[in-house]
């Protein structure tokens, strides 16, 4: 079938082809955020905005997901580094552990937080370090399990596409080791470091089923925008449910345009 | 690619649609709140073996399964686990007034892990110093509010309320957070002990009961179905669908109700204390 998009004719079925599947796509989620439109009660959405409640849920929402998404990506450079750059007895069963939290539902993995912070070492480091159960830490620890496994596999395939012998050329031209990683890999995995902290912090502020499992949905304290979403549907406020939704969605545009223009900037020479 | 190729699997995709909307018309889609759970699968069964009419369960929150019902302009039956969501769906004129029939009673008691850690024998020992408790979110959650009516009722909300550590956003999760020992106690509903192994009641003294609440039914104004929805909700309250709830330790009688608690409201609405929110901090 490929035989038709031969010649010039057939690069312009081709791009016509791509162009209408990203134009199909977009008008998707455009419509589907046209429709969230007509759905707002504009008086709901402002007394929303300006509630204490939702205030108060939008800064923890970003702070608590700005700290996850740091920790996850300064720990899933040097473990992805590792994977990509090593081979070692086990290392298919290390890879497959790494990818677990984004196959099992957030869930399942705020009750096995819950589970695990019932244990003797689990609910000495609740009392005697950090609290987590029920807490604003728990928040954190719920979206960086939750995320370091994104971080980790889009960095080890960004690790993956640059070839080791740039980092051998610059030990050979006296760079040791860390230097090697930092002044040529590095900047090499730009793109992919990009991509990552736009995606961790992204799905950390979206997170909701481990983070309401692990840190509960008390107004004021733990509760995040995606729990304050399921409160108001739950307490059947429909409209201030869309409202809430419709702040979550300005806030993730323009954090990662912000995001986008940040990081883009700082790292082009 | 020949066009057969191409027509084939949209001919089946066709046919597999048009043969599920055909299949709807002998179907009820009922919305639940999750407290009927273990009796409605049950009766729900039952009802489909006599009947052939299959009954859907959406199990849920009641405001959430309402919020649902709203947003999908669909849903043959509403069946919340309280009497609030009940009159909120006749507000917004999504069942008719007074069309529900009560199906079963619930008892507010208080939930602590199998063989009771913390020996928590009264409502007054939630106050203790040490004990953990939480209670389902007041605003979100009936039961929520139903704990927060009695601590004030019994002049206990200034003390226990340190003690909750946390707000649940469900009744489901009121009961799993005590069977997985993550807190002492909640203020949950009698029925909400589903696993007795992992799970005990401690029983209220009748007075310290203010309000009692109740699973109810009505047919909403989305039904594709009305006779068939009438019929399951019928069935429900007939000997044979009270047996069932019965059998999994529902109340369905208010006689019975009563002995838990004699001087009790039924129903009705309560309005938190305006400054509850600063002591659940």
């Amino acid at each position: 079938m490929f035989k038709i998009m031969r010649g010039a004719g057939g690069e312009r079925v081709f791009r016509a082809a791509t162009i209408t599947a990203l134009a199909l796509l977009a008008l998707f989620f455009f419509s589907i955020i046209i429709s969230l439109l007509t759905h707002t009660n504009w008086d709901t959405f402002i007394r929303a905005l300006v509630s204490e409640e939702i205030l108060f849920a939008i800064r923890l929402s970003t702070t608590t997901a700005t700290i996850a998404a740091i920790i996850s990506i300064l720990i899933a450079v040097p473990v992805a580094y590792a994977i990509s750059r090593n081979d070692f007895p086990g290392k298919d069963l290390v890879d497959s552990l790494l990818d677990l939290p984004i196959v099992i539902s957030p869930v399942a993995l705020g009750a096995a937080l819950l589970v695990f912070f019932n244990t003797p070492v689990g609910s000495a480091i609740n009392n005697n370090v950090i609290r987590f159960v029920f807490a604003v830490p728990g928040i954190v620890l719920a979206q960086f399990t939750v995320i370091s496994a994104l971080a980790i596999r889009l960095l080890k395939s960004t690790f993956d596409g640059i070839d080791p012998r740039y980092e051998q050329v610059a030990r050979t031209l006296g760079c040791s080791k860390p230097e090697a990683f930092f002044s040529v890999s590095l900047p090499l995995a730009k793109d992919g470091l990009i991509a990552a902290v736009i995606l961790t912090w992204a799905r950390a502020v979206g997170e909701f089923g481990a983070t309401v499992t692990l840190a509960g949905a008390t107004t004021l304290k733990t509760e995040t925008l995606p729990t304050a979403i399921s409160l108001s549907l739950a307490s059947a406020n429909v409209e201030k449910a869309i409202a809430v939704i419709f702040v979550l969605i300005i806030i993730a545009i323009i954090a990662l345009l912000a995001i986008r223009k940040l990081i883009g900037r700082r790292y082009q020479i | 690619m020949t066009l057969t190729k191409f027509l084939l699997p949209i001919t089946i995709l066709l046919l597999f649609v048009g043969g599920c909307a055909r299949e709807e018309t002998g179907t009820v889609t009922a919305f639940c709140g999750s407290a009927s759970k273990p009796a409605l699968e049950e009766a729900a069964a039952t009802f489909e073996q006599e009947t052939g009419i299959r009954v859907y369960l959406n199990f849920g929150g009641s405001g959430t399964m309402l919020s649902q019902m709203k947003l999908g302009k669909s849903g043959d039956i509403y069946l919340p686990a309280s009497p609030d969501y009940m009159s909120l769906a006749e507000k917004d004129g999504i069942v008719a007034p007074d069309s529900m029939t009560i199906v079963a009673y619930l008892i507010p008691v208080i939930l602590v892990p199998a063989g009771n850690p913390k020996n928590i024998k009264t409502l007054a020992d939630l106050a203790r110093p040490g004990v953990t408790v939480a209670i389902g979110n007041p605003e979100a959650v009936s039961i929520g509010r139903y704990a927060v009516e009695i601590l004030e009722r019994n002049d206990l909300l200034d003390e226990v309320a340190p003690n909750i550590v946390t707000l649940a956003e469900n009744v489901s999760k009121l009961a799993s957070l005590v069977a997985l020992k993550s807190v002492d106690a909640v203020l949950a509903w009698h029925v909400s002990a589903i696993d007795l192994d992992t799970v005990e009641i401690i029983y209220l003294e009748p007075e310290q009961i203010p309000r009692l609440s109740y699973i109810s039914g009505a047919v909403t104004r989305f039904a594709l179905n009305v006779a068939s929805s009438q019929k399951f909700l019928d069935f429900l309250v007939s000997p044979q669908g009270q047996d069932i709830f019965r059998k999994w330790g529902y109340i369905t009688t208010e006689s019975e109700a009563r002995k838990f608690a004699p001087g009790a409201w039924i129903g009705g609405e309560y309005r938190l204390p305006a400054d509850y929110q600063s002591l659940l901090k």
